[in-house]
This record gives C-alpha cells, structure tokens and sequence, in this order.
C-alpha cells in the first residue's frame, strides 16, 4: 500500500509540473524480483485512487523479466527456474542484469 | 497527449537514503540492514552481537516494530544507544523513518548501526536505507525453499545467517538444499551458520563484522 501510495505521490509530482494536466493513464514497469506483486499493487493503487483527485486514473503494467549478463559470452539472458548460469554458454560466472524495476513510464495527460 | 517518463517509484525513498550512505560512509559508519520473517531471530542475534562487544565500542540498534518497544527494551540491557521505530502499521522501515530515528544522534562517531527491520521477507525488500550491506536471516524451523519463494529479498542480500542451527538434530530442515537455493538466486551471497543458543558461529559473524570496519 505504500508503494502505491508513492506511485500516486509521483503522478502527482510529474502532473504539477506539467501545469497540473489532468492525468487520464499512467505506466508502470514492474520486475519480477522487485518483490511486488502486480495485482496485489493494482488493488492498491485502484483502492486509493477511487474518490481522489486522480480518479479515474487507470494504469497500464509491464512486467520486466529477471534477467542476468554472461561474463563470459556477454549474452543477458531471462532466468527461469532460478538458474543463475548462462542459457546461451552455460557459464556460472553472471552477474544481475535486470527485474527490480519499479518506475513510472509515462503519463497519458488529457488535452486542455 | 504521452508523455514518456523515467522515474523511479520509490525516487523518493532513495533519494534520503543516498544522503544518509553518504553521512555512513564519510564518517566511516558500518550500516547493516537486518531483514527476516518475523521470529527468525534478529533480535536474538543483536542481543549476543551486543553482549558479546566490549563497553567502548561504538555501536548503536535502531528496531523497528509495528507495534511495542519489547525489542528496544530487550537490546537496551547492553549498554549500548538503542532507539525503537514504532511504524505504527508499515510492515518495512523506509529511509525516511531512519532519518527521523537518528535525528539528534552523534551518528557520526559510530563505527557499526544496525538497522533492525520489521519482520517481514517481502515489503522491506524494496526499501533502500542507506545502509552499506544488507543481512537476510533464515532460521532451520522454517522451508528450505525460502530463497525460491522470497527471491527478490535473498537476491538483494549480501548475507545470508542461518540461525537456530542448534534445531538442525530436531527439524527436518535440509541446510545443503537451503544453501543451494540461497545461492541459485543470488550467486555471490555469503553465508554464516549460527545459533545464539549455543554461541556456535558466533565468531565467524563477529569477524563477518570487523572485516567490514
């Protein structure tokens, strides 16, 4: 519930600096090892948004892979089933390369 | 109209936290951040840390709780300065929390702050204190396949203590499986064995501490 609540702080943050437009959409990039699970946030940010000034704000999810870099082959690859070693050469030697993202994309403003 | 954005939900949060690694780090302060379910032994481990330092070290506890200040009283019997965060709610502490805490402290003359989470291996996750390492706790009463169900938590630990390993004759606790795991998600993760019943690998903890001052 914080970090909705932190999401909306940043909506809010971005849409006054922006002449306080009325914000219609928003996007939301999640990784999987961000430790937040997207549907319980979606519950969250609908909860607190219904009857506030941003109602009827609507937002749309994409969900980044955990992903990690070969140090060897440089390939970055998703990891699946917790593997931490390369799918393309099979090197243990990786390092972390994505998943905990959690960042506002955009803004959808609504026309004046 | 869209407008692209790049900003960090928690931009915030990250923003104090960075001010306060910087105060740690130009004063040459060791800030840990204690993370684990609730009863894996945090405070039990904090209470033999602290037992264990002579009086003229320069350590200090902020813990933080949902409610009550029983492990501020527990840890306050050494001697040593410890403030409660009641969070009143939050299941994590966040950087401006800590901030607050540690207001009016001579932070600076420290060489170890540990910071105490709320017993939770999800939410504190995805909160930055400012802290140098960050120490997840797993005790043998719990599932060997921690590390797979919370990764996002293990996957950003430095540490790993499994604790309570006085139990391991009782449970049916498989520590190999737990290391393996803990290792499949994060790689590079160090991992300490201890029991603060027993004092076994209280030592290596103790030296997992001052390698880092």
């Amino acid at each position: 519930m914080s970090i909705a609540a932190a999401v909306l702080d940043s909506v809010r943050a971005e849409a006054a600096n922006r002449g306080g437009a009325r914000v219609a959409r928003a996007g939301l990039r999640i990784g999987e090892l961000s430790g937040v699970e997207p549907e319980s946030l979606r519950f969250c940010l609908e909860t607190l948004v219904s009857g506030s000034d941003l109602d009827p704000l609507a937002f749309d999810f994409e969900i980044c892979p955990w992903t990690r870099r070969c140090r060897a082959c440089g390939a970055v690859f998703r990891v699946l089933e917790w593997n931490p070693a390369c799918s393309a050469c099979g090197s243990a030697d990786t390092e972390a390369a994505g998943g905990d993202q959690m960042e506002l994309t955009y803004l959808e403003l609504e026309e004046p | 109209m869209r407008v692209p954005l790049e900003r960090k939900v928690l931009n915030e949060n990250d923003r104090i936290a960075a001010t306060l690694r910087e105060r740690f780090q130009k004063h040459g302060v060791f800030c840990l951040n204690l993370i684990s379910s609730p009863g894996s032994g945090k405070t039990s481990l904090l209470e033999r840390t602290l037992e264990g330092f002579e009086a003229g070290r320069r350590v200090a506890v902020l813990t933080g709780d949902i409610q009550t200040d029983n492990d501020a009283r527990r840890l306050a019997h050494f001697g040593f300065p410890v403030r409660q965060i009641t969070t009143g709610g939050a299941c994590h502490l966040d950087a401006r929390m800590v901030e607050r805490a540690l207001e009016g402290w001579p932070v600076e003359d420290l060489e170890i702050l540990f910071l105490e989470n709320v017993g939770n291996l999800v939410c504190p996750t995805s909160y930055d204190l400012g802290e140098e390492a960050r120490a997840v706790l797993l005790s043998v009463t719990e599932g060997e396949d921690k590390p797979l169900k919370y990764p996002a938590t293990f996957h950003h630990a430095d540490l790993m203590v499994l604790s309570k390993i006085d139990l391991l004759p009782y449970v049916p606790f498989q520590a190999d499986v737990a290391k393996e795991n803990a290792r499949r998600v994060q790689p590079g993760i160090e991992i300490l064995d201890v029991s603060c019943t027993t004092g076994e690998g209280l030592d290596r903890w103790r030296a997992w501490l001052d390698s880092h001052l």
